[in-house]
């Protein structure tokens, strides 16, 4: 069964049109990677499953329910986790206390959840930067803590907007296996929106691109490079 | 000894005073609502204190029961006043316009309900006093001083060390990615309304024990508040309590050389003279 399904979506602005007719499966374990130009409506999309923006038509279906009429929290409480693009942070928190307090709303204790001591050993530096205000670590850093808050509690489904964005190609590369190993390990699903078209084109099992809210290719990374998909970026 | 006995004054109304101006500041860096109506929730308190007293209730009944009622219309403010204006996107002027009206509503209806003149409580607080070196001091400003410094460590401990201050504080630094870390942000409003009407009732009632009840006092006192909160550094709780204080101590000390229709604007000459040398406040975040 499919983790996550959008079927006939549509949403926009006020009365900007963006999203006419999304339709989108997620397989758990499964990478997907939503790519396009600026402007091609992928955080639109990601906006509109979170709860953040309303559907106008279609459905949105996670793991067997219905979630289009839900609240940003009840779809959480699902499973379904948002790491949104830039303001993944509390930047006046110190680092330790991003993790607790998240985790605190998002870990339930049992023993497969993925808590603290997880993204410590993940990420080292954020456990010697433990005590720093947020805000004042370096981008690469601040990543790593919006991955981990995005992460904790271990979420079904992960969607991410643009989590490369700012930082250098080894982090990235870090970032990506490191979420890789999840999907495998805990067989969650995660949306992905890049820029970084190469990159995430090592990790996505299939891709879809978008251009002025529609879907024009969806297959997987390789018929993608044989097919002539450039021109949409 | 009148030098002594003005400064030993301006720490008590200043000790008063920085609880007003903490718990204002701790709605603004959270909800970004300039309360202005905070002041009506302070004078309410002390009218409520006051028909208890009137009741026949020993006062310490009034100091437990009154923040509870006024967490608990702070919570109303929220949900009925505030709450919708930001569910149909209200500008923060509107949202000012809105409270403005709703403080000037309390205060009408506390002058009619009670009373336009001012309230004297018949407690003993007042009367009783003692003296050192050469101070007196009354109860009632004994117990404001011990009280609001108990409630700022309070507070502040609160906020840096429990889970429902981390929220607070995690609402206040990204309301949006609260959202989307089930934080609840709007629960975190009503909760934050709550503690702080709780917070600011209790000065509210100990300067009424003292000085009595007006009802349109609370409206210089929220000024000399949001004086305290801009100076200190907006979102700092000790910026907020410290100004208060040393404010109130100074606008005392300049009775020595000028006439008391005058500290008001004594206020903002000290406000702008804390803004000429830190523009962002006193304790202000980097
Ligand atoms: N808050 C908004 N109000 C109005 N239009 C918006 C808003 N956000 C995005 N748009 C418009 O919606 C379209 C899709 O934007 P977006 O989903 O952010 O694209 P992408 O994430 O693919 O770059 C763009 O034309 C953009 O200008
Ligand atoms: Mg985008």
């Amino acid at each position: 069964m499919d983790l996550l399904q959008i079927d006939g979506v549509a949403a926009g602005y006020g009365n900007k049109a963006v999203l006419s007719d999304l339709t989108l499966a997620l397989r758990p374990g499964e990478v997907l990677a939503l790519l396009g130009h600026n402007g091609a409506g992928k955080t639109t999309a990601l906006r509109t499953i979170a709860g953040l923006l309303p559907a106008r038509r279609g459905t949105v279906t996670l793991a067997g329910t219905r979630v289009e009429a839900m609240s940003v929290a009840q779809r959480q409480a699902l499973g379904l986790r948002l790491l949104p693009e830039g303001r993944g942070i509390f930047p006046d928190l110190s680092v330790a206390e991003n993790l607790d307090v998240v985790a605190a709303a998002n870990c339930r204790g049992a023993g497969d959840l993925f808590g603290m001591a997880d993204v410590f050993g993940l990420f080292p530096v954020l456990q010697e930067r433990r005590g720093v205000r947020a805000g004042s670590m370096s981008g690469g850093q601040q990543q790593m803590l919006a991955l981990s808050l995005a992460i904790l509690g271990t979420p079904r489904c992960l969607m991410m907007d643009e989590p490369s964005i700012g930082l250098a190609p080894n982090i990235v590369a870090r970032i990506f296996e490191l979420v890789r190993d999840l999907c495998v390990k805990h067989a969650m699903g995660v949306l992905l929106v890049e820029q970084n078209v190469a990159a995430a084109m090592k990790i996505a099992d299939r891709i879809v691109i978008m251009n002025n809210g529609e879907i024009v290719f969806a297959g997987r990374p390789d018929e993608a490079r044989a097919a002539n998909v450039w021109h949409y970026f | 000894m009148l030098l002594l006995q003005l400064l030993v004054n301006g720490l008590v109304t200043g000790c008063a005073l920085g609880v007003v101006a903490f718990s204002f500041s701790l709605v603004y860096s959270t909800t970004k609502i300039f309360h202005v109506a905070h002041a009506g929730v302070y004078t309410l308190a002390g009218y409520l204190a006051w028909s208890l007293a009137r009741a026949g209730m020993p006062d310490i009944v009034g100091l437990i029961v009154v923040p509870v009622v006024c967490a608990g219309f702070g919570v109303v403010i929220q949900r009925l006043l505030y709450d919708p204006l930001a569910q149909r996107r209200a500008t923060h002027l509107v949202v000012l316009i809105a409270s403005l009206g709703l403080l000037a509503i309390v205060q009408n209806a506390i002058a009619v309900l009670w009373s336009p003149d001012i309230l004297h409580f018949d407690s003993t607080w007042r009367v009783q006093t003692i003296k050192l070196v050469g101070v007196t001091l009354n109860y009632a400003q004994i117990a404001t001083v011990v009280v609001s410094v108990a409630l700022y460590g309070a507070t502040l401990f609160a906020t840096r060390h429990t889970g429902i201050g981390k929220r607070i504080r995690a609402v206040a630094s990204n309301p949006f990615l609260a959202e989307l870390t089930r934080l609840h942000p709007r629960r975190t409003y009503a909760m934050v309304m709550a503690l702080a009407s709780a917070l600011v009732a209790v000065p509210g009632m100990l300067v009424g024990f003292d000085l009595g009840l007006q009802p349109y006092t609370g409206t210089t006192v929220l000024l000399t508040g949001t004086v305290a909160v801009i100076a200190g550094g907006v979102g700092s709780l000790t910026g907020a309590f410290l100004v208060s204080i040393v404010v109130t101590v100074l606008q005392n000390l300049s009775l020595l050389v000028m006439p008391g229709q005058w500290s008001v604007g004594i206020t903002f000459l000290i406000f702008v003279a804390f803004m000429l040398v830190r523009p962002r406040g006193l304790f202000a975040a980097a």
